[in-house]
């Protein structure tokens, strides 16, 4: 009895075990299939067939968006770097045979283009086009950003980003929209309450953690594996301004919300004022960038831009930071060729220099030079009649892009570290009276040049 | 596990045999068999464990990273629960209608739909619209038939509205009086009993279907002359329909889906929502060869006139070359219908919180419009800028198209304009003619973007300046001297009627005989003479062919001018200084032009037509161009009447124009 007992639940035991094996099998079929998705059939002979499925799905895709006549160019990074690689070959023979599937069979599991707002318009026939063919499709709404920083508008919500979904390969098409300061902005990508959030994995994606700005790019027709498809033309300095492009919007609520508590000065002088800075902060931008040299604004600019994304009418002058390591020796010629004499020279490259060059009108440029340290970063400040020096601690930031007076320009990305760092928790209320010597909250005493170095570290004209 | 196959209940005699031999073979070995036999099933066991741990493992992994996928992504407001509308399948809505000297209200299931009881407002016949289908408002219109045409107003409304629609009225204080048989018969025809005896401070209410029941009437009579009705409450059901009835069938297209979501939404369009052969929503006019104004936006200015907006913007997209992916409505104020007018048309409309009052109002949504079209289209170096009041002429963008390179070289220009100030039916002849003015029309004109971001932006007035946008562009603070470009026959036509400064009579007097272009791809001719110097070239050229008047001769007479045509003619009229505009005004009267405030001058000079020859008036001395009067002409002077009455006058509707 307890035999044939014993051998029955050995039995019943085998028969589980069978049974989980059979399911476990199914279940990872089934997961695989849903990862990967439906096998699709060999056509390229050399080819595996998830390689080929991303091939023909953006074949696929760039066939639905030529019917609509919509010029969408890849800005795929991983594409982008493979291309890059052979850049010279594709550029060279555009339209030349290429021997295998490289680029579009390359494992990833986005293709991702883009797509000018201004170059397309209806979009209901292109959704219904795309779904015959098989597609399913997300679209990602969201404000506009340029009309955000008015007064009381309300527009239409825009798109920002489409997904098309084929089999187990999605196309992400990233909305590119022109912005003020003559640059390409694209959104976030931001899921609604009611979307579909396992339609993709969203994390993976490479476009849309944060809103990205881009310069306007050059494009380029290129023939890659049996594909027309447009690039940048310069595919690795695309990928090196897709590494920083993360973008800032302007805090846009908060500064109507600091013009009703502090109305804005709207006198003559202040709209003068304001005039003269938005023209200097243009020629400084123009300058520097011709020089390729990085600067963001800082100070009073950099919190007029925080607080109320304007220039503060009473600052009188206009701040910008540059890491010393950017520092250039053309940087005061090239400013004086612009028509911004040097007011004075403060420091050396080797400690705390500073730059002040004669806008318009008593408007002043100062340009501060920022030194990294392993845990924070300085700049310095030197008082002409005593030669004491002065030292200003930040917090250590990384740079972002933003819109400010129809430019492009960078701020901290830890704006508000740096405002607090400067300004203290006090930064929301207006003070008139400054002193940089002891006003700002993170100046320290940093002694005195030597007198023998006076000559060098204090130039005033 | 995998290699690990025992198959014993699959096949059982097998697994008999293969049993027996074990066991016998094992026999002896009694206590290894036991060992085996436990190791098999602590095998088996812990199997099984895994295996449950794995699948509930894979499953919770796979479940977490797609969790996480999105977590970053969520939108911020995710929480906030949008709240649903319960369906509403009732088939049945309660309606009550109120009629009063003072008050008149209307409620739908207990929703007031309309009240009015403002004091000296609203007087005359109330109109509500429902949909059958939904009973959501479709219209709402007052006819003030106290007064006359009001009845004719109302007759073509009502007309406009669709069978099956539900209408409801009330008259509030007084409706008869003005209201005409033919209006009558027609409430008549929608089942009223009373309408055709309807009389004088009578309080009536009724609701019925179009071509269809009536579902109640109320009535009181005025007992006398100085007294009204009693006030009439009216309380009555009203039977839903089935949406599928209240809708046309069209075929299922993207313009129609447009059509279908506005016409149940909104009544009093006419033949756009007509079942059979609806008027075309898209209009896909011939493009411009070389159209330099494709990429230039243009900003409609509305506020809540959508019959106005609606009529606008047909005639906008049926202009040759229109772009209608640049058009952008910005709507003062949050209102629906415009909203909606909009969405017919497929363009892209932005509405406005109102900013303060009055002028100021519109002033601050011109600032507001004017920026965010800037910034929506960052490339553009102009805006177009139009009002809903406006129709636009088929050659608009061509006009434009062949004028606007002057507006980019010509540093001494402020805008292109397309309204003449003094192009009325009579004075206006030739399409193809432009001139330099220095004062600013607006009514459909180009604007510089570094004009308005550079100047006129940082400035703008501010919301407590009760000031109108269009005269604060005219100050010479602004305009620094520099000239608009303007046609000979307007590009646009002003039909609005009701507006902050405008009405009826204003508008037949100043308005109504304006020319207005019909004429596509009219080639202008010497656009490049418009340039500054060139224009001077011109003037000069054309004063010394003009044939000098009779000066003894009363210039406000019809034979002032030869019964000639295209002939060039010039006058000379008295003009101490620059600013000197006695006799122009009264000039401009007797010839019934816009004299409210001086237009269309160029330094002392305007440009007109009279019985088709070209009418040139030189104002004498101040006008540089007064050496060419010859020394035996006197140049005329005429006194403005001695009443003092004009002179009230202009102030008061000098900034009448703008609405």
């Amino acid at each position: 009895m307890q035999k044939i007992n014993r051998n029955v639940v050995l039995a019943l035991l085998s028969l589980t075990s069978l049974v989980f094996l059979l399911f476990q099998l199914c279940y990872y079929k089934f997961y695989l299939s849903q990862k990967n998705g439906a096998a699709f059939s060999k056509v390229r002979g050399s080819q595996s067939g998830q390689d080929s499925t991303r091939w023909h799905v953006v074949r696929k895709f760039l066939g639905l968006i030529s019917s609509h006549n919509i010029p969408v160019y890849l800005i795929d990074p991983l594409i982008l770097g493979l291309i890059n690689k052979d850049i010279e070959q594709i550029r060279s023979s555009p339209d030349g045979p290429s021997p295998e599937c490289k680029y579009f069979c390359a494992p990833r599991d986005f293709t991702t283009f883009a797509l000018l707002d201004k170059t397309w318009k209806h979009e209901v026939g292109l959704f219904r086009t795309a779904e015959k063919m098989g597609f399913q499709w997300l679209k990602i709404i969201n404000k506009d950003p340029r009309l955000d920083g008015m007064d009381d508008l309300s527009g239409m919500e825009i798109p920002l980003h489409y997904i098309f979904k084929l089999a187990s390969h999605a196309i992400h098409l990233v909305v590119f929209y022109e912005r003020s300061g003559n640059f390409l902005w694209h959104g976030p990508l931001r899921l609604k309450q009611h979307m579909d959030r396992k339609f993709v994995p969203f994390r993976k994606l490479h476009f849309g953690r944060y809103p990205g700005a881009y310069e306007k790019p050059e494009l380029l027709l290129v023939s890659i594996d049996d594909l027309k498809v447009q690039i940048p033309k310069n595919p690795s300095s695309f990928l090196e301004e897709m590494s920083h492009s993360r973008f800032l919007e302007c805090r846009y609520r908060e500064a109507r919300a600091f013009f009703q508590l502090y109305p804005d000065d709207v006198s003559l002088d202040a709209v003068e004022f304001r005039k003269k800075a938005k023209s200097l902060l243009h020629l400084a931008a123009l300058t520097l960038n011709n020089l390729g040299v990085k600067f963001w604004l800082s100070s009073g600019t950099c919190l007029g831009w925080y607080r109320q994304c304007n220039v503060i009418p009473h600052s009188k002058d206009v701040d910008l930071g540059i890491f010393i390591r950017d520092y250039k020796a053309d940087i005061i010629p090239a400013f004086q060729k612009a028509g911004l004499p040097l007011k004075h020279k403060f420091g050396k490259v080797e400690d705390s220099l500073e730059l002040s060059f004669q806008g318009e009108d008593d408007v002043k440029l100062d340009i501060f030079f920022f030194y990294e340290e392993d845990d924070h970063i300085w700049n310095g400040g030197t008082q002409a009649k005593s030669g004491k020096k002065f030292k200003y601690l930040f917090p250590k930031f990384t740079l972002c892009w933003t819109e400010f007076v129809e430019l492009k320009v960078h701020v901290p990305c830890e704006t508000l570290q740096y405002v607090e760092a400067n300004y203290g928790p006090e930064w929301k209320v207006p003070v008139k009276t400054w002193d940089w010597k002891s006003s700002p909250f993170n100046v320290q005493d940093n002694g005195v040049w030597p007198i023998d170095e006076w000559d060098n570290v204090i130039q005033i004209y | 596990m995998d290699e690990w196959k025992p198959n014993p209940a699959v096949k059982p005699h097998k697994k008999r045999s293969w049993y027996l031999a074990w066991k016998y073979k094992l026999m002896n070995q009694r206590a290894l068999r036991k060992l085996c036999q436990t190791g098999a099933v602590l095998f088996l066991l812990v199997t099984v464990i895994v295996n449950i741990k794995l699948i509930l493992d894979t499953r919770r992994a796979a479940y977490e990273e797609e969790e996480e996928s999105a977590q970053d992504y969520d939108d911020e407001m995710l929480n906030v629960e949008v709240p649903r509308h319960p369906v509403n399948n009732k088939k049945v809505l309660d309606v009550e209608v109120y009629s009063s000297r003072s008050k008149v209200y209307v409620a739908v299931d207990g929703t007031t739909v309309l009240e009015d009881e403002a004091r000296e407002q609203g007087r005359g016949i109330h109109v509500i619209v429902l949909n059958q289908a939904t009973g959501h408002v479709m219209a709402k219109r007052v006819f003030d038939t106290y007064s006359p045409h009001e009845d004719e107003a109302m007759v073509l409304f009502l007309n406009m509205v669709a069978r099956g629609r539900i209408l409801i009225f009330t008259i509030k204080d007084e409706g008869s009086f003005h209201l005409k048989e033919t209006a009558k018969n027609v409430l008549k025809s929608l089942g009223s009993q009373v309408a055709p005896f309807l009389s004088w401070r009578d309080m009536w209410t009724f609701v019925g279907k179009k071509g269809g029941e009536v579902y109640g009437e109320k009535h009181a009579k005025s007992p006398a002359l100085s007294t009204w009705g009693d006030p009439v409450l009216l309380k009555t059901e009203v039977h839903l329909t089935s949406v599928e009835d209240a809708e046309c069938h069209w075929p299922d297209t993207e313009l129609n889906r447009r059509r279908k979501r506005f016409c149940s939404k909104v009544e009093g369009y006419g033949s756009v929502c007509s079942c059979k052969d609806p008027t075309p929503i898209e209009f896909n006019p011939d493009p411009l060869k070389d159209n330099k104004v494709f990429d230039v936006p243009v900003a409609v200015i509305a506020g809540n006139r959508p019959n106005y907006l609606y009529r606008m913007l047909r005639s906008l997209l049926s202009a040759q070359g229109v772009n209608p992916q640049m058009i952008t409505v910005f709507i003062d104020g949050y209102y629906e219908e415009p909203m909606d007018v909009v969405e017919l048309f497929g363009l892209s409309g932005i509405q406005h919180t109102p900013i303060s009052i009055k002028n100021a109002r519109v002033s601050q949504h011109y600032k507001a419009s004017l920026t965010a079209t800037f910034n929506l289209f960052p490339d553009a170096k102009f805006a177009v800028v139009l009002e809903e009041d406006l129709d636009i002429s088929v050659d608009f963008f061509s006009f434009l198209s062949q004028s606007i390179h002057l507006l980019e070289e010509d540093e001494s220009l402020y805008c292109i304009s397309a309204w003449n100030d003094q192009g009325y039916e009579h004075t206006a002849e030739d399409p193809s003619l432009l001139y330099r003015v220095e004062t600013m029309p607006g009514l459909g004109w180009v604007l510089r973007k570094s004009l308005y971001k550079d100047e006129l932006e940082p400035k703008w007035p501010t919301p407590e300046k009760l000031w109108d946008w269009d005269m604060w562009m005219r100050m010479p603070e602004q305009r620094k001297g520099r000239e608009c470009i303007i046609p000979d026959i307007s590009r646009s036509y002003h039909f609005g009627i009701v507006g902050l400064n405008m009405n009826g009579y204003f508008h037949e007097a100043y308005f109504k005989k304006h020319k207005f272009n019909t004429v596509p791809n009219v080639q202008l001719k010497n656009v490049e003479s418009l340039r500054k110097d060139n224009y001077e070239t011109e003037i000069h050229r054309l004063l010394g062919e003009a044939e000098v008047l009779d000066h003894s001769k009363n210039p406000c007479e019809d034979s002032f001018v030869p019964d000639t045509e295209g002939k060039v003619y010039v006058m000379f009229i008295r003009m101490e200084q620059e600013a000197d505009f006695t006799t122009w005004t009264q000039l401009a009267k007797c010839l019934h032009i816009w004299d409210l405030d001086v237009r269309g001058n160029h330094k002392g000079l305007w440009r007109l037509f009279r019985k088709k020859n070209h009418f040139l008036v030189v104002g004498v001395p101040a006008s540089p161009y007064s050496s060419k009067k010859p020394s035996s002409v006197t140049p005329i002077f005429m006194e403005p009447p001695a009443k003092e009455e004009g002179a009230v006058a202009v102030p008061a509707v000098a900034a009448a124009e703008q609405t």
